[in-house]
């Protein structure tokens, strides 16, 4: 188990550095000056060459990404005018926009779309799970068509729409909530709650289907197999196959899957959070990518990165605590 | 210069049950006293968020909107609706400047009485400052008018490599500064109002960092500030009103939010739900349900403020690439176009009106009328054949740069109205979409400039010289980029009548002059002007006094009140 995580340690270290070094490769070497819209309106050619160095852009690309990684293990001092900013490590760079750490900016957000992805997930996990097993046990019966149909319905709105019409229905007609605005789980849970509901429901709306459709095909698929077939004929109860063998099957796939949504959701749900006025990283993505901000942009994409990579590790070791018969290579 | 907010989220679309409105509802103000205003909180909900609260950084017209609460500036708008609003006013100086030398020097005297918020008299050297660290490259992005203005400053860099400051600004002692221009600028108390001209204290700069908290000088500081998040101001103990009439600081504290959505924001403020009901919003333009519920004399009707801020939205040529080096050709797309298209484009006749002139309607810019090349209100396309048989140019094909979104009103939809008109007088126009965050460096630039684009011009402060100086006047084309003059039109008549009516200091009179010259220039077909903006503002219902100036088109926070 150990040599397996050093080795999966190693590979993820090795996939971040390839994915920096791709993402100063594309954004650095683009036709696209940061400076620009830093300097401003009516910025004279004189002005905008004194902005890029003082934002350090005009070094060669080679040269940035040194002081990147330098930054990365060692922190990066930046010139602020009367003295420099330090950038403690790791050091992500510095957001042109926001005159902040990427590093501080991200875990300003990053508790934002956790809380995000995390309902939903839970909310997804639960609908879907419970779609699907009812479509499974019924299957090309009429339940079966109602509850695709529905859970099809759900996957085929935008996010935006669900958004939206949540958003009329519980907070402008029926006014059983407050239009959603962030408050840190930390300061007051119930709020925090209750102001996550609705962009939960949207996101999980979209979740839900996947969840659901997988589900029902797992179900389908270990109900046929022999054990179970053996099972019954030893006339075990079906609640009892049903919840202990078939179910346990047919959630294998899902623990990979669910392990990688909820890190994709952690630093892409823009259309959610910008609909819900969320600060998440999402949002702050979409923000950075507006105003050329690559410092962010990267930092973004490699938090996006680490999460996926660490998700996987994740979804391995519970594949194999779920399935004894995994061997962790 | 501001542009227009976003006015259309895809998802509104669905909900829209009609895009255009109509009708001529202005805010309300009843029962407002600026006496017995005060209290309260104000919740601004906003799209965008405010990324820097430097003065140095921020680039305002007329100081801005929030800015303004926490910045006193030598003079300021007037804050009064209309034309009249569309004046300067002094602010921390007792007058709007007195001019000498020709315009070429400008002094002001400080007021009596007025303090930062840590209670320290705000001095002449202060004010100075605050100047020179606009002119840091660590602290870019203000207007540019001060490099360009003030006498041997254009390399200065700022007070952290150069303490020694600029040698233009004087401050003989600590309630007088004078300004020496390198030419003569009639409009210096118009520049004035900018957040550049707000006092810096030397000794609380923190350069970059100094945005953290901002030394108040107006009647609000800061109590919380997280960058495109969240601002909370609240009452700056040393402000009085008594010194400072124009802003009434009504509400005891303002919370401002970013990040939101424009379509909720304009739902909250319909709804009115809780403390929504006490909000209102600086950069989400109504969107169109909202527009189809306005003009009709339900409720929302009492909730709206509508304003103009000048700006224009137009073709431009590029007169070095052929065939938009041929007058004919240009006159033929004059022609060609159909403005009742383009402002169905931007949004409907509430958000934008049909424009034949550069200079936008408002006469404080010297707006005279033309229509040189009609188009009635759909196209002349018989006119634009002509034209172009005239030119000797058959079977036309051009390519009509835009940018890659709609929400700037450059987008895709303008860009299809303009194809589709052209198509009718024979011209086939292939689009261009450009990234919008680079599409100002790809147009502003010689080298990279297409040959027909679509452009946007706001006035950085009501008068014609800054609508019609970068655009027209010979000497600020720069090859490098960063130029605005789109048609690279240098003519020494023009560049001199700009330098005749810049020094002149009566408004009245430059304002003539500024029309006129619009007016020649305009029989040259250099641009097309399409359309002009209208701004259209929900605000909740409890808000009182919301009622835009003639400055910049929207409500004016300072003025505000909500007990």
């Amino acid at each position: 188990m150990i040599g397996y995580l050093v080795r999966r340690l190693g590979g993820a270290v090795l996939v971040l550095f390839g994915l920096s070094l791709l993402l100063y490769g594309l954004f650095y070497l683009a036709p696209s000056d940061p400076a620009i819209l830093t300097c401003g309106k009516g910025c004279t050619p004189d002005r905008l060459a004194e902005v890029r160095h003082a934002m350090g852009v005009d070094e060669p690309a080679a040269t940035q990404y040194a002081h990147f990684v330098r930054g990365l293990v060692g922190g990066r001092d930046y010139p602020a005018g009367p003295a420099t900013r330090h950038c403690p490590a790791p050091c992500l760079g510095y957001s042109f926009e926001t005159d902040q750490p990427v590093t501080r900016l991200l875990l300003d957000r990053l508790p934002v779309s956790a809380s995000l992805a995390l309902g939903a997930e839970v909310l997804a996990l639960t609908a879907g799970i419970g779609a699907g097993v009812l479509s499974g046990l019924h299957r090309y019966r009429w339940l079966d068509r109602i509850v695709n149909g529905l859970v099809l319905a759900g996957y085929a709105v935008p996010v935006f729409l669900v958004g939206l019409l949540l958003l009329l229905l519980f907070c402008v007609q029926l006014q059983w909530l407050p239009f959603p605005s962030y408050v840190p789980l930390t300061t007051d849970p119930l709020a925090w709650a209750q102001n996550l509901l609705l962009p939960w429901v949207a996101l999980a709306v979209i979740q839900t289907a996947a969840y659901a459709r997988l589900t029902r095909a797992g179900i389908q698929e270990t109900l046929a197999e022999e054990h179970i077939r053996t099972a019954r004929a030893y006339g075990l109860p079906e609640r009892r196959i049903i919840w202990r063998r078939a179910l346990r099957g047919a959630l294998l796939p899902l623990v990979t899957l669910t392990a990688i949504d909820l890190a994709a959701v952690m630093t892409s749900a823009v259309l959610t959070e910008t609909m819900f006025g969320l600060p998440g990283v999402g949002q702050l993505l979409v923000g950075a990518v507006n105003q050329i901000d690559l410092p962010v942009v990267v930092g973004v994409t490699l938090l996006a990165g680490l999460l996926i990579v660490a998700a996987n590790t994740v979804a391995d070791l519970l594949y194999r605590a779920v399935d004894p018969r995994v061997e962790l290579r | 210069m501001r542009r227009i907010a976003p006015v259309v989220m895809a998802g509104t679309l669905l909900l829209a049950a009609g895009c255009d409105g109509s009708g001529g509802a202005t805010s309300s103000s009843a029962a407002f006293d600026p006496a017995t205003c005060q209290g309260g909180t104000l919740a601004v909900l906003n799209q965008g968020g405010i990324s820097h609260l430097d003065p140095a950084r921020l680039y305002t017209s007329g100081g801005g909107n929030i800015p303004s609460l926490l910045f006193r500036t030598l003079t300021t708008r007037n804050r009064q609706p209309g034309e009249a609003g569309a004046k300067p006013a002094p602010d921390l100086a007792t007058d709007l400047g007195t001019p000498s030398d020709g315009a070429r020097t400008w002094t002001y005297k400080l007021r009596d009485g007025i303090f930062f918020e840590d209670g320290t008299p705000i001095t002449s050297a202060d004010i100075k400052y605050g100047i020179e660290r606009s002119f840091a490259p660590e602290l870019p992005g203000g207007a540019p008018y001060l490099r360009d203005w003030l006498q041997d400053a254009a390399d200065y860099q700022g007070p952290y490599k150069q303490p020694e400051g600029i040698k233009a600004i004087e401050t003989p002692d600590d309630k007088t500064i004078v300004f020496k221009l390198r030419k003569p600028e009639g409009d210096f108390p118009y520049l004035a109002t900018a957040t550049q001209f707000a006092p810096v204290p030397k000794a609380k700069d923190k350069g970059v960092g100094y945005e953290a908290h901002p030394i108040s000088s107006g009647p609000y500081m800061v109590e919380s500030y997280q960058p495109k998040k969240s601002l909370a101001l609240v009452r700056n103990p040393h402000w009085s009103g008594k010194i400072d009439s124009l802003r009434y600081a009504c509400p005891d504290r303002i919370e401002v939010t970013s990040g939101l959505d424009a379509a909720v924001i304009n739902q909250r403020l319909v709804s009115g739900a809780g403390p929504d009901a006490d909000a209102v919003t600086t950069d989400a333009v109504v969107g169109p349900e909202q527009l189809a519920q306005l003009g009709n004399g339900g409720p929302l009707d009492k909730q709206v403020a509508r304003g103009e801020f000048p700006a224009t939205y137009y073709l431009a040529f590029n007169t070095k690439k052929a065939p938009f080096d041929n007058e004919k050709v240009r006159e033929a797309i004059s022609y060609a176009v159909n403005r009742t298209s383009v402002v169905n484009a931007l949004g409907g006749s509430t958000v934008a009106g049909p424009s034949t002139t550069f200079l936008p309607p408002q006469k404080t810019l010297g707006h005279q009328p033309y229509d040189y090349f009609p188009a009635g209100d759909n196209g002349d396309p018989a006119k634009a054949k002509q034209a172009l048989a005239d030119a000797g140019v058959t079977n036309l094909t051009i390519e009509l740069a835009h940018e890659n979104d709609d929400s700037q009103g450059l987008g895709p939809k303008v860009a299809a109205a303009v194809q589709e008109a052209l198509k009718q007088a024979g011209i086939t126009v292939k689009l261009t979409a450009i990234d919008a965050a680079t599409y100002r460096d790809v147009t502003g630039k010689p080298a990279t400039q297409p040959g027909l684009s679509l452009q946007y011009w706001g006035a950085d402060w009501p008068s014609g010289g800054p609508f019609l100086i970068p655009i027209f006047d010979g000497r600020q084309i720069i090859k490098a980029g960063g130029n605005f003059n789109l048609a690279q039109y240098d003519d020494p008549a023009v560049n001199a009548e700009i330098d005749a009516i810049n020094a002149l200091t009566d408004q009245s009179q430059a304002q003539a002059r500024w029309g006129a010259l619009d007016a020649k220039i305009g029989k040259l077909a250099l641009t097309v002007p399409l359309a002009y903006e209208k701004d259209v503002y929900l605000f909740g219902k409890n808000v009182k006094n919301a009622v835009p100036d003639g400055w910049r088109g929207t409500y004016d926070l300072a003025r505000i009140s909500v007990k």
